[in-house]
């Protein structure tokens, strides 16, 4: 048991497949996530890849405000990414909605409403470095022992 | 071309190139120091005159609040938009963020702004509740109860003959405290903001 779960741990913490999602966002945190990808930061080099594909993923990046055409999708597409697996909020808009919060709109946030949110990183955008920190501490916490701590 | 092949050989097969290749990292990344944060506070004292949250261009990001006899400024993390904005306008100095004090002492940026009280008289209902929650209402006339009725001329509105009334328009300081109160976001406060560059602070 211990053995296999010792391989499995290391496995998952040079291995954490990122999708993302934007329910509705200016494109502002889509730009830092895109970023994230490039030499400057570099996300690969921490063993997280971005894959887009919810099936494949063990995160999921939540980018935007809360909009109307997301409330039945994004609970489909939390369903159909494999456990274990976590969301993390991006930016202020699945937080608060932001700026965009205001009478007259249709802002339908918090994300967290929808789908279990693991960690927000909050920032309007936040810096790459602090999408990628958020990512790394998240990623033990869920992922170590997974079936130990599940039985 | 055996030549060739030697000498490519030779030159991946340094120690040095194999290592960097394998076990590249980038630098660790720190946050500059120019770095524009979320605001912190200065030591310099809140006189809550709600410059700040007059001029924030995000819905809840920051609130000026008295706890055990002072004031001082509250930034919401997932509202505030890092803009900075407030920082620049707030007269006193009292929060700070990046350079962007030493740029407005360098470049003696200030703001101007006029501010517009519009009650939509078809959805207002007269509970008062917005001539309540008013800061400014609050020290002209500390007696003033729900209902927002008063026997004093000098607040910038109350309700008067079963009217919503704006009697001092230009003491208003634009910090919508009274838009958050309103239930039928019947009240309307626009602020009318001029950047000035070069300009004293006055
Ligand atoms: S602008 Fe400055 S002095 Fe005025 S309420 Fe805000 S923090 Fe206090
Ligand atoms: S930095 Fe900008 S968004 Fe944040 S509290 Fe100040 S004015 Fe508001
Ligand atoms: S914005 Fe509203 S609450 Fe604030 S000073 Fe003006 S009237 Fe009063
Ligand atoms: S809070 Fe709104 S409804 Fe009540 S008196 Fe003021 S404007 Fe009218």
């Amino acid at each position: 048991m211990s053995l296999l779960q010792d391989a499995k741990n290391w496995v998952r913490s040079r291995s954490i497949h990122v999708a993302y999602v934007d329910v509705g966002s200016c494109n502002g945190c889509d730009i830092e996530i895109l970023a994230c990808l490039a030499p400057r930061y570099d996300i690969e080099q921490y063993g997280i890849y971005v894959h887009n594909n919810p099936r494949e993923a063990d995160i999921l990046l939540v980018v935007g405000a809360m909009t109307p055409p997301w409330v039945e999708r994004l609970p489909a597409l939390w369903a159909k990414i494999p456990a274990p697996k976590a969301a993390i909020a991006i930016g202020n808009c699945p937080v608060s909605g932001c700026v965009y919060n205001r009478r007259e709109t249709y802002i339908l946030g918090p994300v967290a409403k929808y789908i279990p949110i693991a960690a927000e990183v909050p920032g309007c955008p936040p810096r790459p470095t602090e999408i990628l920190s958020a990512v790394l501490a998240v990623a033990p916490t869920v992922f170590r022992d997974y079936e130990v701590n599940r039985s | 071309m055996v030549q060739s092949i030697f000498w490519y050989l030779k030159e991946f097969l340094r120690g040095p190139w194999i290592h960097a290749f394998l076990f590249a990292k980038t630098a660790p990344l720190v946050t500059p120091s120019y770095f524009r944060e979320y605001p912190s506070l200065t030591e310099k004292e809140c006189t809550h005159c709600f410059t700040c949250r007059m001029i924030c261009p995000a819905p809840g990001a920051i609130e000026v609040l008295q706890e055990g006899g002072t004031w001082h400024p509250v930034i919401h993390r997932g509202h505030c938009l890092r803009c900075g904005l407030c920082v620049e306008a707030c007269p006193e100095g009292v929060l700070a963020s990046g350079r962007i004090l030493q740029w407005q002492e360098e470049d003696r940026t200030s703001f101007a702004a006029t501010f517009h009280i519009q009650v939509d008289h078809a959805t207002c209902m007269r509970c008062g509740n917005c001539c309540v929650s008013c800061p400014v209402n609050k020290e002209q006339d500390p007696q003033m109860a729900s209902g927002g009725h008063s026997a004093n001329n000098e607040v910038i509105m109350k309700i008067s003959s079963g009217r919503h009334t704006v009697i001092h328009e230009e003491r208003c300081v634009g910090c919508r405290t009274c838009e958050g109160a309103c239930p039928n976001s019947a009240i309307r406060v626009a602020r009318v903001v001029e950047g000035l560059q070069g300009v004293a602070e006055g």
